[in-house]
């Protein structure tokens, strides 16, 4: 196992290769719906975050939050599609496996509209695969592929489990073939993640520009806030992309922006972004796939030479 | 219980003063205010080792995950890749020299950092060994000079010169901390947010001067903690910064204000950082400086000399 520390290498921004998405683009845009199943008397032991964010202490059934959740599967995501559709994007779905046998609905809407996928854990009540044996993690990560496989008919790609990433869990998805693994927050390109077998690349996810950090745990922000972050975000993000092109991601829940007070918001975030030129609308899949056929090696290269110009100096400084 | 308790502070490291009793403080070329931009470059590790105090504001329900925190350490490490060159565009467009303090994991495993950091005439200070390694009262002596000497020494290895200046992790310390910074050369610490001007702190090891720091309007505690939005945090700044230096017409006074490249070096909010900067360059009145270049200003004033004569006479 790569231990943690060792997972990623350092590449400071002033000193690496430059990325070229396709058409020249300055800025890889990618949407995630976080499309979550909550259970109404979830098992024992899946944490805070997983209990759900605001009334931790509830003992299940927890009403106030996992109905509130609910609601985003039966109405705010019909809401979300509208407006997603309206700006045809290409969504990359972070999502609760078990909701694809659960609401086959709401499954056929994402996949009729060619949407990637990117596994969110099994329901999101649930800590798995952290608390897992690694043989436990290795079946779990099996499970997943092949539960997603039956239900989409497609291969899946990625993995987005934030807090219940474990240690092992990235060689185990490079061993498994999952292409990349969005539980990273520390850049603004894809980078190499490092594995005992294959290959695995971080895509970076939306820590900040999210709607659920910017409005629930008692958060007293609202998305015109997001919207103002957003676009800053942007502006310096495509700026930047000029020479060196960037990724900006925007974290969606249903239950959060499928209301009606939030939506015209969310309207107004993609019409800001998607009037730019030189913005790519891609998936993860998509980004992945381009980073690891034309830029993968070549950041490789640049990590191998800077930890050697570390070494040496290192050693220089010690005899 | 004693008929009257006694006059001033309970500790002996610094006097009381309150700030309208002191001699007038002038700074170089007749500037009304110092202004000071710490540059935090600080280590967030995945686990501390067994036995380092974590500090509180870093383990769960702070942090809010529990071991492998991906989120946190990730969002942490997103500051010394990429915020910090942000915020070095911002500061060299302006001309600021920034006071780093910087770890000593930072110093080892970053040295590009410190190269960026030294291009630029920025002044490195001490800031432990990481900051989920804080120091505690819970630490022997012998601990704590271990890890005062661990912090010093690597800043001393990577960049070639010995810090003068120190910030604790989290400002945190024993009840021996200044007298041991001291000892290892350190000239002034900003760990105490107490005052608006330098003073001098009482040591039998060496000189020390406190740099307090303006911690209410710091990008973590004015603005991310406390969830207030952008907009307002850059009033906030701008309207501290604007109130010294009306009130420095009276007497110098000192704003060092503190910033973390994974908070303000993010896309989102590296503009604020644009128009704080810009507001404080346009005024006339204030000066840009290092913490050192403060503190060496001072020591030589009037101001701390008659401070220091004062401290011999009142016991």
């Amino acid at each position: 196992m790569i231990p943690l520390h060792r997972r990623f290498d350092y590449l400071p921004w002033n000193d690496r290769p430059r990325i070229r998405w396709p058409q020249n683009a300055r800025v890889a845009f990618w949407v995630v719906p976080n499309v979550e199943y909550y259970e109404y008397l979830p098992p024992a032991g899946g944490g805070p975050q997983q209990r759900g964010h605001d009334n931790p202490d509830f003992p299940a059934p927890n009403i106030p939050v996992f109905v509130r959740r609910d609601y985003g599967n039966r109405v705010g995501f019909w809401r979300m599609a509208k407006v997603l559709d309206k700006y045809r994007i290409r969504c990359t779905v972070n999502i609760n496996l078990a909701l694809l046998d659960h609401f086959p609905e709401e499954r056929d809407a994402m996949v009729e509209r060619g949407w990637d996928f990117c596994c969110h854990g099994m329901y999101n009540t649930r800590a798995a695969p952290k608390g897992m044996t690694p043989e436990q993690q290795r079946s779990f990560v099996r499970n997943c592929i092949a539960l997603f496989k039956r239900a989409t008919g497609k291969q899946l790609k990625g993995f987005n489990v934030l807090s219940r990433a474990t240690e092992e869990l990235p060689d185990i998805l490079a061993e498994e073939g999952i292409v990349y693994h969005a539980d990273y927050l520390h850049d603004d390109q894809p980078t190499p993640i490092n594995v005992t077998r294959g290959k695995l690349v971080s895509i970076p996810y939306g820590g900040e520009t999210n709607d659920s950090v910017m409005t629930s745990r008692n958060r007293p922000w609202e998305l015109d806030t997001l919207f103002d972050m957003v676009r800053d975000a942007f502006d310096r993000l495509y700026a930047e992309g000029a020479d060196n092109g960037t990724v900006l991601c925007l974290a969606l829940h249903p239950w959060c922006s499928g209301y009606p007070y939030r939506i015209r918001d969310l309207e107004r975030i993609l019409d800001y972004v998607m009037s730019h030129d030189g913005v790519w609308q891609a998936t993860a899949d998509e980004i992945a796939e381009h980073y690891i056929a034309h830029h993968y090696d070549e950041a490789v290269a640049k990590i191998a030479q800077l930890k050697s110009a570390r070494e040496q100096r290192s050693a220089r400084r010690n005899s | 219980m004693p008929s009257q308790f006694k006059y001033g502070m309970d500790q002996d490291y610094w006097d009381w003063s309150p700030i309208v009793s002191r001699p007038v403080l002038h700074w170089p070329g007749g500037a009304r205010l110092a202004v000071c931009f710490l540059v935090d470059l600080g280590h967030y590790e995945w686990a501390p080792p067994p036995g380092a105090f974590d500090p509180p504001t870093h383990v769960p329900p702070h942090s809010l995950n529990p071991y492998p925190d991906y989120v946190t350490v990730t969002f942490r490490e997103y500051g010394h890749r990429i915020g910090i060159f942000r915020m070095m565009e911002v500061l060299d467009q302006h001309g600021v020299k920034a006071t780093v303090p910087m770890d000593a994991h930072t110093a080892e495993h970053y040295p590009e950092l410190v190269d960026a950091c030294i291009e630029r005439d920025w002044e490195l200070i001490g800031h432990g060994v990481t900051q989920r390694q804080a120091i505690t009262s819970l630490m022997s002596e012998e601990e704590e000079r271990i890890y005062i000497g661990t912090s010093i020494d690597a800043l001393r290895r990577a960049a070639g010169k010995a810090p003068v200046g120190w910030l604790g992790p989290e400002h945190s310390q024993s009840a021996r901390t200044p007298s041991i910074l001291a000892e290892f050369g350190i000239r002034y610490c900003c760990d105490f947010p107490n005052d608006e001007q330098p003073y001098r702190i009482k040591t039998p090891t060496g000189e020390l001067y406190a740099l307090p720091c303006m911690i209410e309007i710091g990008d973590t505690i004015g603005h991310y903690n406390r969830k207030l939005p952008l907009p307002r945090w850059v009033q906030m700044v701008k309207e501290t910064f604007d109130v010294m230096v009306d009130d420095a017409a009276q007497t110098g006074l000192l704003l060092a204000f503190r910033l973390h490249p994974w908070c303000t070096g993010q896309p989102c909010r590296i503009k604020s950082l644009e128009e704080i900067v810009a507001h404080m360059a346009q005024r006339p009145g204030a000066w840009l400086a290092t913490g050192s270049e403060i503190i060496d200003w001072y020591r030589r004033q009037p101001h701390a000399r008659g401070a220091a004569c004062e401290d011999a006479g009142s016991n």
